[in-house]
């Protein structure tokens, strides 16, 4: 019989888990597969925070405009946070960042100050981007700087997850949840899904839906956390149309997509999206499905979402 | 004869009622049969209704709220 072995720590800024499906007696090998998890997460937080001065992403951003040598994490993150912004339509752009610092999310979270926020006069999205892989390097168009939180979150998800599978071939599946954004993939101990509860955004403590996983990803994007400024009237998602705090969007919007980092650019989309504009952006994209709850009235469900309970929620026309 | 067709009647309005509702709910996820467990979830117009899950909650997703390190 298998059963749930668990780790919790903190990093990359929230509270980290990490699971793995195996024999009781597979001591040696789960142990090592937690370990292997919380490793690569600390692996990834060294090349993507953009709060670790000593970061690859930090050393980037300091370059002004100079080719750096990066690790290959953060090659890998910023290739795939170029292929998002491409594949939104610019909707999701890491190179919000000067927008995000002048509203005043310019630290990690627990140590901003209140002040009044400023709005960056001259920054513009979609600034470029190079890449060398064979040479290890990046470089950014000068004055233009990256932040990789969300999509950082669920990249690294995904790498830690691989990591601790990758240790032994008796683990029968796994989960990695990195503050929210969850990957998961094999056998849950009870040899069905993954189930991961919806909290409502409206009700703490409260679950809103369950979902059922056999493998992929899953994030929560949202205006409900984070807030900062005065009276905590702002919060960090970024209209990359406008350079200010988006208006339009929901309350949050959870995503389920084939991994954790694709389902943290959809949610980062859809959280800046009103409801039309949702249903259209996952009903053309078959292989996503999300839960959207709008700032007022019941949550939306798009797509063919994988909801354990029936009739919870209002299912899009 | 009366009685005969009132059964006859409510029987079809029964399987009615069943085929409206299968074809109108979201597809079920067939779950494990161990460790049951009972949740508050809210449904209709923000109604709450407790829910038998027959598996344990693995994780919860919601907007990742900072911690202090």
């Amino acid at each position: 019989m298998s059963v749930l072995h668990r780790t919790e720590w903190r990093a990359v800024g929230t509270n980290c888990a990490a699971a793995v499906t195996a024999d009781p007696d597979d001591e040696r090998e789960v142990s090592w597969a937690l370990g292997a998890a919380r490793e690569e997460v600390a692996a990834c937080e060294g090349e993507l925070s953009r709060f670790d001065p000593a970061s690859d992403l930090s050393r980037l951003n300091a370059a002004d405009g100079r080719w750096t040598p990066v690790g290959r994490r953060l090659l890998e993150a910023l290739d795939l946070a170029l292929r998002a912004r491409e594949e939104t339509g610019g909707r999701f752009d890491p190179t919000v960042l000067p927008a995000l610092a002048a509203a005043g999310y310019d630290r990690s979270f627990e140590l901003l100050e209140e002040r009044e926020a400023r709005w960056a006069d001259d920054w513009r999205a979609g600034t470029a981007i190079e890449l060398d892989v064979r040479n290890g390097c990046a470089r950014l168009e000068p004055g233009s700087s990256v932040d990789l939180g969300g999509i950082g979150k669920g990249y690294a998800a995904g790498c830690a997850l691989e990591a601790m599978l990758g240790v032994s071939q008796t683990l029968a599946g796994g989960l990695v949840d990195l503050g929210g954004d969850v990957a998961v993939r094999g056998e849950s101990p009870e040899g069905g899904p993954w189930l991961v509860a919806v909290a409502d955004p409206r009700r703490a403590g409260e679950t809103l839906a369950v979902l059922a996983l056999d493998s992929g990803g899953v994030a929560t994007s949202g205006r409900d956390a984070r807030r900062f400024g005065p009276a905590r009237s702002l919060h960090h998602l970024i209209d990359p149309e406008t350079g200010e705090p988006a208006l339009a969007g929901p309350l949050t919007v959870t995503v389920v997509a084939p991994d954790p980092a694709a389902a943290e650019v959809h949610a980062t989309t859809l959280a800046i999206a009103g409801l039309g504009e949702a249903e259209a952006h996952v009903s053309s994209r078959p292989r996503i499905s999300a839960l959207y709850v709008p700032q007022a009235g019941p949550a939306v469900t798009l797509g063919a979402l994988p909801v354990v309970s029936q009739r919870l929620v209002v299912r899009a026309a | 004869m009366q009685r005969i067709w009132v059964v006859v009647l409510s029987v079809w309005a029964m399987l009615a009622i069943v085929a409206v509702l299968a074809w109108s709910s979201h597809p079920m996820v067939s779950l494990p049969t161990s460790a049951a467990q009972t949740m508050v979830v809210k449904g209709h117009g923000g109604k709450q209704r407790l829910v038998v899950l027959k598996a344990p909650i693995h994780a919860t997703t919601a907007t990742s709220a900072a911690v202090n390190r």
